[in-house]
């Protein structure tokens, strides 16, 4: 059998969850130290550290030199129509998290732009349904475990995926392997479009993430504290239901950095 | 409905902070907030794209806007949380200085770029018995617009800025995590917080050239 990137993706996280160092608990006689460390909820952040240190190294050398040279070289129509293409291709896993929620308002609003997007819109290019005031939105299976009751669970950096917790990875996981993309059959055509698929949702990911990512780097006295807080409040508004009127086009998912995915600058 | 869905973290952090501001907020009204917020965002924009302004005249003019319209005392007290009792008055006092400057230097900063911008209040809603909140659609050209929403306490009878919340990311809530980061990484001591945001001054300052 071969090993399919979504597989391997998928394999490294959980590898990843096996590979912890502890963090210190704070001594019982300090109460609001205790009460810190049971809401940054990061059991294993020196490991984390070390992870964010490696994803910094494979940053600056790699995914930030592709994801500018993918700005300075592609026109924003052109940038536009792929994260228009790519928010359309995770239809599947919205529209699932929609119906899981028991949301069918959203429901029938993915079901109708995937439709409208995928004919009209050829293909997902052109992104119609905005154009008619229905904007698209994220879901995923973390969101729908935090909906339906679940606590998220410690928090973990996972290099190249970024900042994640154990309920957003596993629902990270779950919809990768679920993903029809990756359901429907074997075989070199398909492993190639995987593979570019994504190749191109992480190079549009970190696109977006350009100005936010620098902001953090500049400002912050600790990158690592920022976005973890940044992460879980982001995810938070994102369970809510709140995104605002600019819309995420085509959202990280699961995982992503305390931010929304919003149409191309 | 929606408190009972906010984390738990959020209720605590922000019940963290009300105890470590003693009494000062007061009952805030709705209207006078979102006034309050609408004047003194229209500053804000007429300043960033005054033609006539350099930009160095363009940032001290926004820096002033700024530092009328927001709370930084309560803003840095609350920002520091525990550390505060922990802290000698001369560290204190010395965080209060800094935390002013690198909040108005961020912030003149980042707004300072936001050449052409636009803004327009966006639905309102009262949150707390303390503050409101006051939701703004912020557009700029080519940029997708985005929603800041802003915290309005009533401070010492003035409506004031307490917290810029975007897109659901609470600077208030990010600066403090960072900040108590920083001094838990380092012993516990306040001191090292206050040579951080000391150095983060100086590179500040020489990016901007002064």
């Amino acid at each position: 059998m071969t090993c399919s990137p979504s597989r391997f993706l998928g394999s490294a996280a959980l590898a990843l969850l096996l590979l912890t160092g502890c963090a210190t608990r704070p001594p019982a006689d300090d109460p609001e130290a205790l009460q810190e460390f049971r809401e940054n909820n990061d059991p294993f952040e020196p490991t984390n550290r070390v992870m964010f240190d490696v994803n910094e190294a494979i940053d600056k050398a790699v995914l930030q030199p592709i994801a500018e040279a993918y700005r300075d070289l592609l026109p924003k129509p052109v940038r536009s129509g792929i994260r228009n293409v790519l928010g359309n291709l995770r239809t599947p896993t919205i529209l699932a998290g929609d119906l899981l929620q028991g949301n069918v308002t959203r429901a029938r609003e993915t079901l109708g732009r995937f439709i409208v997007n995928s004919t009209i819109g050829i293909g997902g290019i052109v992104d119609v349904g905005r154009r008619y005031d229905v904007h698209g939105h994220s879901e995923d299976m973390g969101q729908t475990f935090a909906v339906w009751g679940a606590g998220e669970g410690f928090f973990m950096f996972v290099p190249l995926l970024g900042p994640t917790t154990a309920r957003d990875l596993v629902g990270f996981a779950i919809d990768v392997y679920t993903n029809p993309q990756s359901l429907i059959g074997q075989g070199q055509i398909l492993d190639v479009w995987n593979y570019t698929r994504i190749g191109m949702t992480v190079v549009d990911t970190r696109e977006a993430l350009l100005e936010p990512l620098d902001m953090v780097r500049k400002t912050s006295l600790d990158p690592y504290a920022t976005l973890r807080s940044a992460y879980r409040q982001r995810r938070s508004f994102e369970i809510l239901n709140k995104d605002g009127p600019g819309g995420a086009v085509a959202p990280a998912g699961g995982v992503g950095f305390g931010q929304g995915v919003l149409e191309p600058q | 409905m929606q408190r009972m869905l906010l984390p738990r973290r959020l209720l605590l952090a922000s019940l963290a902070g009300i105890l470590a501001v003693p009494a000062r907020a007061q009952q805030m009204d709705i209207s006078r907030a979102t006034n309050f917020v609408d004047r003194a965002g229209q500053d804000l924009v007429n300043a960033i794209n005054d033609q006539r302004l350099n930009q160095s005249q363009r940032r001290d003019k926004v820096a002033s806007i700024l530092r009328s319209a927001i709370d930084i005392e309560g803003t840095g007290r609350f920002i520091l949380g525990r550390y505060v009792r922990q802290a000698s008055p001369a560290e204190l006092q010395d965080y209060l200085k800094l935390f002013d400057e690198i909040i108005i230097r961020n912030l003149s900063s980042r707004f300072g770029e936001y050449r052409g911008v636009k803004f327009s209040l966006g639905r309102s809603q009262q949150r707390t018995e303390e503050d409101a909140l006051v939701s703004t659609l912020v557009e700029r050209p080519s940029t997708p617009p985005f929603t800041l929403d802003w915290r309005v306490a009533e401070i010492n009878g003035q409506p004031k800025v307490v917290d810029v919340i975007a897109e659901g990311t609470s600077l208030r809530l990010t600066t403090r995590s960072e900040y108590s980061a920083v001094v838990q990484r380092n012993g516990g001591r306040v001191g090292a917080l206050l040579d951080a945001m000391r150095g983060q001054i100086a590179q500040l300052a020489a990016r901007e050239g002064g």
